[in-house]
């Protein structure tokens, strides 16, 4: 092992050749931070609005909080097993160890799917703003959004295949702009500097629960994308330098931002914009926070702001492509998928097969459908998700008790988090079904066939006993 | 102990037609609903007003100023604030879906269980 | 023909750019190197690696 050094590009000591080519351990807590909120803010900046339109402003503001209760359980339980299972995967990985193997394939097309989804929506979202801003500086005929739309999922997938780095540490620079677009557009629009042009009362008068409490049901639906993603940072578990306190810490203090971010979102929008208005986000508000800005008559802000969006709509996809293709790369690696899609690039590190394989995927949704049917998709594989979570922790406390594995974190009150998001998500099926049964029967019916397909045909690729990696002790009850 | 289980190797054809059915179904759950109309929840507008008005539409004065710094008029506005969900539902709908998710995490859960005690007893042995 | 339409132009001939850097990288890299060796990622060997590279480094500092 002399002359062998892991970090060295062509010497590494393993695998054939002398070289074992696997993802590079590049990453910080920063960037864990940088890759969950990068990809969930967008939420903030279009989409959330939906909620409004589903039940009223009020409606959409205790959406947000039972769905911040929703998140901070996601992102408790999700720390405490990733702590452990530091994996290219997420959850993916977790459940193969901790559930089983139909379980994990599932768990690794919601990733998939949710992804995928949303860096489509986003790179629509990119494209209307392209023609919003083309309209604003005086372009008479209607703008073609294709060039544009495309040129986003082609820049974003250049910069993943080209290393995980730069990838984050863009995202890191871009949603910290973001960020702080919101937080001055609240400063300034509230009173808080110069005066302030909030006008709750006046607007709400007449229309608190304009569909009475079971809008304030449905408005969950939505509500979930406010914050749609954070999970996501397990995806970057082999590529920190030390998953057990990177991850933990960027997951939690990424939820905490995305708490602050949305109350202050949904604080400004609400108080500026009439609700029929902000709920509507085909025909009125696409871009809610863009709008509130237009209102408050500053040229500073209506730039700021437009640049926010944009890049909170780039963070997202660029993120989303990140996690895709690792859940992508994870799957193909254990033959889940075809063993084709695990290819590490030799030079860049990383899974390059699958961030080219998504691609085209993700132009046929971006190009072929409509946004909120492909928000709704991605809801939907993202609640399929965390509705796996609160059994992933319970089965996971029960196999190994605490005392039998040393945990990166730990988290509080068990099993009651798990038994709230259990909770939450039910509520959130019902949500989704008022207005969106249809979609919710096809995507379900679509899991129990590829299901069987797994079951009964992909799974006679796998490896049984090697798929098990981690260093754990034989769990209770086997 | 029993014969560790020695997975057959794919070859490339096979993996190609595995993705392409996995991307087949993929698309098919997505764009299935929308050639048969049956997705999107169609907000509608269910007693039009002609000739309206702000204090028509329900709105008022502090409201109605900002439809107009929005550059709305009573008319351009009328369908954005008068549409609405039908959120009633049959009982049966509900009663399906409600099946058909129970279905599938039984499924799930079941398939799992028995792949998994393969997993755990070739890794640490009967 | 104003700005927009140049920025048209540009953003259609730009995608094909990155999309043809990749196709051609792609192909490159798959004839260049070995498919055992591309393929070679393990999950759960970098955890054993990354402390062994921990434990070099506490040793030679």
């Amino acid at each position: 092992m002399a002359d062998v050094d892991i970090t060295s590009q062509t010497m590494d000591g393993m695998g054939p050749h002398g070289t074992r080519v696997g993802l590079l351990r590049v990453l910080g807590p920063a960037h864990v931070w940088a890759l969950g909120v990068g990809i969930v803010l967008v939420g903030e900046y279009m989409g959330w609005n939906f909620a409004v339109g589903k039940g009223g402003a009020y409606a959409a503001l205790i959406a947000c909080w039972f769905a911040g209760l929703l998140y901070t359980c996601v992102a408790m339980i999700d720390s405490e097993v990733t702590s452990t299972v530091a994996s290219a995967g997420g959850q993916y990985t977790q459940a193969k160890h901790i559930i089983g193997p139909l379980m994990a394939f599932n768990v690794g097309l919601y990733l998939v799917f949710a992804y995928t989804m949303l860096e489509a929506a986003n790179a629509i979202t990119a494209g209307y703003l392209f023609s919003v801003v083309a309209s604003m500086t005086g372009h008479a005929a209607e703008l073609d959004q294709r060039p544009f739309i495309i040129l986003v999922i082609m820049f974003l997938a250049w910069l993943n295949y080209r290393g995980v780095l730069a990838t984050l540490t863009f995202n890191l620079v871009i949603t910290a702009i973001a960020f702080g677009a919101i937080i001055i557009l609240f400063l300034s629009t509230s009173g808080i500097l110069g005066g302030g042009i909030m006008d709750h009362a006046a607007l709400f008068e007449g229309h608190e629960l304009p569909y009475g409490w079971i809008g304030v049901l449905a408005a969950m639906h939505f509500g979930l994308w406010y914050y749609l993603g954070i999970e996501g940072t397990t995806q970057a578990a082999e590529e920190v330098r030390s998953p057990a306190r990177a991850l933990p810490f960027g997951t939690l203090a990424g939820i905490m931002t995305l708490l602050i971010a949305a109350t202050l979102t949904w604080y400004v929008c609400s108080g500026i914009l009439p609700w029929e208005y902000l709920g509507d986000g085909v025909d009125g508000a696409v871009a809610p926070l863009f709008d509130a800005a237009r209102l408050s008559g500053s040229t500073g802000l209506v730039w700021l702001l437009g640049f926010g969006t944009l890049f909170a709509t780039l963070a997202s996809a660029n993120g989303c492509i990140n996690d895709a293709s690792r859940a992508c790369f994870a799957m193909g690696r254990d033959k889940y998928l075809p063993g084709w899609f695990g290819a590490v690039h030799p030079r860049h590190r990383t899974p390059y097969r699958a961030i080219i394989f998504l691609v085209p995927i993700a132009l046929i949704f971006a190009l072929g459908a409509p946004l909120d049917q492909v928000i709704t998709f991605s809801i939907l594989s993202g609640l399929l998700g965390y509705t796996f979570m609160p059994l992933n922790i319970i089965l996971f406390r029960r196999k190994w008790p605490l005392e039998t594995i040393k945990r990166g974190y730990e988290h509080p009150f068990h099993p009651i988090p798990a038994i709230t998001l259990l909770t939450l998500c039910g509520i959130t099926f019902f949500a989704v079904f008022l207005g969106y049964g249809t979609q919710l029967v096809a995507m379900i019916g679509f899991y129990i066939v590829v299901s069987l397909w797994f079951h009964f045909w992909r799974y006679r690729f796998v490896n049984r006993g090697a798929q098990f990696t981690m260093p754990w002790p034989k769990p209770r009850g086997y | 102990m029993r014969a560790h289980y020695r997975p057959p190797q794919q070859g490339k054809i096979s993996q190609l037609i595995d993705v392409i059915v996995l991307v087949v179904l993929t698309i098919g759950a997505l764009f299935v609903p929308l050639w048969l109309n049956m997705a999107g929840a169609a907000k509608s507008v269910a007693q039009p007003i002609e000739n309206p008005t702000w204090e028509a539409l329900g709105q008022t004065p502090a409201q109605a100023a900002k439809y107009e710094a929005l550059g709305h008029t009573p008319q351009t506005a009328h369908d954005l604030i008068l549409a609405r969900f039908d959120y009633s539902f049959p009982v049966g709908a509900l009663v399906t879906m409600i099946a058909v998710i129970l279905l599938y995490y039984f499924l799930l859960l079941r398939f799992s269980e028995a792949e998994y005690r393969d997993v755990i007893a070739e890794k640490f042995g009967e | 023909m104003d700005l927009w339409n140049w920025l048209e132009y540009g953003a259609w001939g730009l995608s094909a750019l990155l999309a043809l850097y990749m196709l051609v990288d792609w192909l490159r890299t798959d004839s260049t190197y070995p498919e055992d060796v591309l393929t070679s990622s393990r999950e759960g060997e970098i955890e054993a690696l990354a402390e062994q590279h921990k434990a070099r480094e506490a040793h030679h500092g």
